[in-house]
């Protein structure tokens, strides 16, 4: 007689109907989808591919851990496999969502009020975002290095006070110049533990100034995307 | 019906192997060594490099062109990309995800081929995945070395892997199965078991607190051997340096059957190429593990897994590399030259390091990994060790075997001892093997060997 299996043992790709999708720019957006019982810490990412398709990528997921569905921040690349597909969805289509995974969340183990340095580029704000909507009193400053102004995702979630857009093409942010340029200048503390997503080359070059300035390893944590 | 089956890859795609042939054999076809006499022949594929699949794509090709003049159905399986896979549809019979194996009879049954004996089906579900495939009984290659599956699927994403895309998400494999697998195997005589999974010291995380953890299960594995009287070494392949607790390191040390030979990849011995190799963990980290390893087992050897001319490795963190390979002193290690993965984050990076300077890169890492190892192996002359005879080598007159920590050892013998533990002592050694003297064959039981414990011996 076969035994039942438990619920964990199933692997979980399963098709979630999207709830909204939100534009930004002209190739980054919002895609909401409903959650159907996904349990997932802020900061990891899901499998995310069209209905008909043979691909999916990773997004980190950039919604709350206590909301009702998911979102992820998605900016179209071209000649990408997933996200010109994913840009083609409208509300009541499907995605394919595989289950939460990563290591990319804040320690339990960190004191209260721990201080956090949050370092994006462009849409590597997601996890960050994830973060601040999860986590309520969360001791943070977020740098977030982009070229233009308008790519502030959903600024107006953050403390203006803990937020610091750093645009490199146009002075129209909080301060004009890199994330790099901005940390060269402002020491945020040893005790500090530093978060890095987005590009390769922004998180290198943040860690060697990390580095110099005396930083552990054991406070670097880093996510680098495509 | 005879059948051919071609594998590549690592052990785990051996151990799937294992499994196919029982699907096969259950439908009453027959094993040959020889493709051409094959009416079925399979393949169960690697894509960890592009030259692993380019073999594919080569094979597929003759077998094409026989289908032109006889019958002949092929079907693939194993690690593919799905973009491979598109192609592959087209160019194979049958195309599948391993853990559909058990639906394989039906797949063929749509070419003609009919099923006179059935498989036991008594205890399958055709909804259970993963669990399906693992409850299909392996038809053992070995009568003294087998591969026991755990765990299926990689999380990590590292950035130069194309795992995750084609085993999919991590799942573990019900403990209580894998516990009556070892014993049974035990039971049976098996001498060297080796734990496989994509992250085998993950095991357990997924199920989320209702499945014991890798150290849990290694701790029921190490009574199996208290209780028995016989003697096996029990082993694990690949580990994660991310999820290498003491607590496992603890348990080896703990029980004489778990085999001391630890294999943990480090990729790469700088920090920044870590990083953008996602591996989730800093070179601090893995020092403080292998200093735990040192510590608690000493004896233990360490294998590793490195890449060279990864995207953008720099001449200076080639040189961390070469410093980690002295510094942790490895007895072997699986040096890959860089290939780009379709899939993986990294395939959309340049693939910048040049062929020639990678080419430069593995042989100084071969060189070095020869100077430590050939150290290590050097100091093993004059001892009395243990051995597994594994197979007759290549040299006329002798056999070749592998100590507890997998150091190889060639010795001269006219008698049949392979799947057999006899002691040897070391006369010489080169760079990646030993050769040595028998001194005894008789090494069938734990009790016997424990009573020799005042020699010195490895």
């Amino acid at each position: 007689m076969s035994k039942e299996v438990p619920v964990a043992n199933k692997i979980k790709t399963e098709l979630h109907e999207i709830l909204d999708v939100r534009q930004l720019t002209d190739s980054t957006f919002v895609l909401r989808f409903e959650r159907k019982n996904l349990e997932f810490e802020a900061g990891q990412h899901v499998c995310v591919g069209p209905p008909n398709g043979i691909h999916t990528r990773e997004y980190s997921i950039y919604s709350g851990t206590q909301e009702d569905y998911i979102d992820i921040l998605v900016k179209e690349v071209e000649n990408g496999l997933v996200s010109p597909s994913l840009k083609k969805l409208q509300k009541g289509g499907f995605v394919v969502v595989e289950e939460p995974v990563g290591y990319f969340t804040i320690n339990k183990d960190h004191p209260k009020g721990q201080k956090y340095v949050f370092i994006a580029s462009g849409t590597g704000v997601s996890p960050f975002h994830s973060f601040v909507k999860s986590h309520k009193e969360l001791n943070y400053t977020l740098l977030h290095g982009v070229k233009y102004g308008s790519e502030a995702y959903d600024a107006d979630i953050y403390e203006k006070s803990n937020y610091k857009l750093c645009t490199s093409r146009e002075a129209t942010g909080d301060y004009y110049g890199r994330v790099t340029d901005y940390l060269k200048e402002h020491k945020l503390g040893l005790d500090t533990h530093y978060y890095l997503c987005g590009n390769c080359n922004m998180i290198h070059d943040v860690y060697d100034i990390l580095e110099q300035q005396g930083v552990s390893t054991d406070n670097i944590h880093a996510e680098v995307y495509f | 019906m005879k059948y051919h089956l071609v594998t590549l890859g690592c052990q785990m795609n051996q151990s799937d192997s294992e499994r196919v042939k029982r699907v096969l054999d259950g439908m009453g076809a027959q094993w040959t060594d020889k493709e051409s006499e094959a009416n079925v022949i399979g393949i169960l594929a690697c894509s960890v490099r592009q030259k692993a699949i380019d073999k594919v794509y080569s094979k597929i090709a003759n077998w094409n062109k026989r289908k032109q003049s006889e019958n002949l159905i092929t079907f693939i399986s194993g690690c593919v990309l799905p973009t491979d896979k598109e192609k592959f549809l087209k160019l194979f019979d049958i195309v599948f995800a391993m853990r559909e194996l058990p639906q394989l009879p039906q797949m063929l049954a749509q070419y003609g081929v009919t099923t006179p004996a059935g498989l036991e089906r008594d205890n399958l579900n055709p909804k259970e995945e993963i669990n399906f495939f693992w409850k299909v009984k392996p038809k053992y290659n070995s009568s003294f070395e087998a591969f026991i599956p755990i765990q299926n699927g990689c999380d990590k994403f590292c950035s130069f892997c194309a795992v995750p895309y084609t085993r999919g998400r991590e799942v573990s494999r019900p403990s209580e199965e894998i516990i009556a697998e070892v014993r049974s195997l035990v039971e049976k005589g098996y001498k060297s078991i080796t734990l496989l999974g994509q992250n085998v010291n993950s095991y357990g995380l997924d199920k989320k607190g209702s499945e014991i953890n890798f150290s849990e299960l290694l701790e029921g594995i190490g009574k199996i051997g208290v209780s028995s009287k016989e003697k096996f070494w029990v082993y694990f392949t690949s580990p994660h340096p991310r999820d290498m607790g003491r607590d496992v390191i603890e348990v080896i040390a703990k029980y004489k059957c778990l085999g001391k030979q630890i294999h943990l990849p480090i990729q790469s011995g700088d920090d920044k190429v870590l990083i953008k190799m996602n591996r989730k963990h800093s070179l601090k980290k893995y020092r403080e593990t292998v200093d735990a390893i040192k510590a608690l087992i000493p004896q233990a050897t360490l294998f590793t897994d490195i890449i060279v001319g990864f995207s953008g490795e720099t001449d200076e963190q080639f040189e961390n590399s070469r410093k980690a390979m002295k510094e942790f002193k490895y007895n072997m290690a699986y040096i890959a030259m860089y290939s780009k993965r379709p899939g993986a984050a990294s395939y959309s990076w340049p693939d910048d390091v040049e062929q020639s300077i990678k080419k430069e890169r593995f042989a100084l890492l071969t060189e070095d990994l020869a100077e430590v190892s050939g150290a290590y192996n050097q100091s093993m002359i004059g001892k009395v060790v243990s051995v597994l005879v594994r197979d007759n080598d290549r040299k006329s007159g002798y056999l070749s075997a592998q100590t507890e920590g997998k150091i190889t050892v060639r010795f001269a013998s006219q008698e049949n001892l392979i799947g057999r533990f006899v002691k040897v002592k070391i006369t010489s050694a080169s760079n990646f093997s030993v050769e040595g003297e028998l001194v005894t064959v008789n090494e069938s039981s734990e009790v016997e060997f424990k009573h020799d414990e005042t020699k010195s011996w490895i």
